[in-house]
């Protein structure tokens, strides 16, 4: 559906995107994960055609965007990271432009408009200007004008920057519901954000495609157990001998206890080994209670030093 | 096209800026007519609109400033240039909306000359000629502007660069009176030109050999030129300034006269400085 093929961009001396190539099939959902700076918007401004980059191409249905750009843009919607609206029009008004300039059937737009509106929810404000909106209504608006087109590519730039959680949790089912009969392809810097609304998840950082898996896998290889939390019922010293007798820990840290009488321990376990069950039979072993016991969620920052060093040492090696 | 023009049209009666633009255009040209033609009962009216031809110095740049300044400012470039329209579209709808909101307010001060000429003796042809003339110098006036826009986007920016740019060519006529025009300074002017073109070619290809070949065909021609006809060179700078200036070109509408060359002129003008616009803004997307 959508081929980026050795993408590069600079910027002067700085590559914002370095020989970055990846496939999206049609029906898929993907997201871009990275932290702010990494390449994120560079991409998928080149994607949508908007940037141009310095090598590498990228192809539509197999149509290159800058030789075919009428085709290739018409298949294509693209909320950026600001959505573009004129803060002097009304909702209704911007949306009539947005479908006149995507070359909508004049005999259609009106209906679609509705349609869309209802889809988005912004009915109710779509006689006030822009101008007033709250940013999760204006989020919607940019939304509608990517949809109005009719594409059936949606790149959507950081979708959920800025809103409120309630906000967040609508637009991330929209997004779902849009995944049915659209490709998505979204960017985000939260890590669950894209696990709860993508199938497969690239990871970019410094421009480069570091990971390309699906959540499961990535969360496999990357969270799985490496480090437990514990709430055990009973002395430290108890709990740090019973867990240091576990043979795959490989250290034990304590934290402050946030219940009387209780010790939070954190055992960090050998490289991919899934200690929680042995943990688990070591405590009822000496006869202390666990109250809880969950695996530590990495970081972004984490998984990204995580995935760079590894290469680092893949490349040393 | 027409949903840009539309848009763009729509937005000039949205936002102040054009209310700002008839009501100062409107208010400076009403003052000139009130104290140049009725109250000294003059029907004198071509002098009238020569001291019009000055306030778009000032109105001009207010006209043009926003057009593509605030679409990048906003980011709303990124749905234009998105969106299925090519770049020569967006930017001759732009022109386009700004030209006649232009006209639209030209069009008021016809019934200035109405009321000359029915009240007095109202220059026919000159005035119709003379209004000819801003309908063309206009749209010289608005690509420069047009132009001074797509190039960065600050509005205060573009008002200020695009007046600039305006009474440059204002003062080309009387610059060009100034410069020499003997043989030495002619040639001196054209190695100037060459090495400029060499130089322009060098920076954007960063070809050696390119530039060079460009250097040695200039002299080429400077030298052969100097040979078949010395002339050429007696008043070069004047000549080539000559080609920028866009008012000297409209004496001959205010005299009534209609001049083939000036219109062919004033055409492509606009057209190159359009043209130079949609590079500029294609150019941006590489960088």
């Amino acid at each position: 559906m959508i081929e980026a093929t050795n993408l590069v961009k600079r910027y002067g001396p700085h590559t914002a995107v370095d020989n970055a190539s990846f496939t999206i099939e049609r029906g898929e959902i993907v997201g871009f994960l990275g932290p702010n700076g990494a390449g994120k918007s560079t991409t998928m401004n080149i994607l949508s055609g908007y940037l141009s980059s310095t090598e590498g191409t990228v192809t539509v249905d197999g149509m290159n965007i800058l030789e075919h750009p009428m085709e290739a843009k018409k298949k294509i919607g693209y909320l950026p990271e600001n959505p573009p609206l004129y803060p002097e029009m009304t909702v209704r008004e911007y949306l009539r432009f947005a479908g006149e300039i995507k070359k909508v059937p004049s005999e259609e737009l009106p209906s679609r408009m509705e349609r869309i509106m209802q889809t988005v929810g912004i009915q109710d404000v779509a006689g006030r200007l822009i101008r007033n909106l709250s940013k999760g209504y204006k989020q919607r608006v940019g939304l509608a004008q990517a949809m109005i087109g009719d594409p059936e590519i949606l790149i959507l730039d950081e979708p959920t920057a800025g809103l409120d959680p309630k906000q967040i949790l609508e637009i991330r089912d929209l997004i779902i519901s849009l995944g049915r009969d659209h490709t998505v392809i979204l960017s985000s810097h939260i890590l669950p954000e894209v696990s709860a609304v993508c199938r497969r998840i690239l990871i970019i950082n410094d421009g480069r495609i570091v990971a390309d898996d699906t959540p499961e896998n990535l969360a496999h290889r990357l969270l799985g157990g490496s480090h437990v939390l514990l709430r055990v019922e009973g002395p430290r010293e108890r709990v740090e001998e019973a867990l240091r007798a576990v043979p795959a820990v490989r250290n034990v840290e304590f934290q402050e206890p946030q219940e009387p009488g209780t010790v939070e321990a954190v055992a960090e376990a050998e490289k991919d080994r899934d200690i929680r069950r042995d943990v688990f039979r070591a405590m009822s072993g000496a006869g202390l209670p666990v109250l809880m016991m969950r695996a530590l969620d990495m970081s972004l920052e984490e998984i990204f030093l995580h995935l760079t060093t590894k290469e680092e040492e893949a490349a040393t090696t | 096209m027409m949903a840009i023009l539309k848009r763009e049209l729509k937005s000039y009666f949205l936002t102040p800026i054009g209310y700002l633009y008839m009501g100062f255009f409107l208010l400076v040209a009403g003052v000139f007519f009130t104290f140049g033609n009725l109250l000294p009962r003059s029907s004198y009216f071509t002098s009238f609109l020569s001291g019009v031809l000055f306030v778009y110095l000032f109105a001009i740049p207010l006209l043009t400033m926003r057009l593509f300044s605030e679409e990048r400012r906003q980011r709303t470039d990124q749905l234009l240039l998105t969106s299925p329209v090519s770049i020569p579209e967006i930017v001759l709808g732009k022109f386009l909306a700004a030209y006649a909101v232009y006209l639209l307010t030209l069009a008021v001060t016809v019934m200035y000359a109405l009321v000359v000429g029915i009240h007095g003796d109202l220059a026919v042809w000159e005035t119709l000629g003379s209004y000819i003339g801003f309908i063309l110098l206009g749209a010289s006036y608005i690509s420069v502007g047009v132009f001074v826009s797509a190039g960065t986007e600050n509005q205060l920016t573009s008002a200020l660069v695009s007046f600039f740019s305006l009474l440059i060519i204002w003062l080309i006529d009387p610059i060009s009176q100034a410069v020499p025009s003997d043989l030495a300074a002619g040639i001196v002017s054209a190695a100037v030109l060459v090495g400029a073109v060499c130089g322009y070619l060098y920076i954007n290809t960063r070809n050696r050999y390119l530039a060079a070949g460009a250097a040695f065909l200039g002299a080429l021609i400077i030298a052969a030129l100097y040979f078949v006809d010395k002339g050429v060179y007696i008043g070069f700078i004047r000549k080539f300034l000559g080609w920028f200036s866009l008012n000297k070109r409209y004496e001959s509408f205010s005299m009534g006269i209609l001049k083939i060359d000036s219109l062919v002129y004033y055409v492509s003008f606009s057209g190159l400085f359009l043209f130079l616009t949609v590079r500029l803004i294609e150019k941006r997307r590489w960088n």
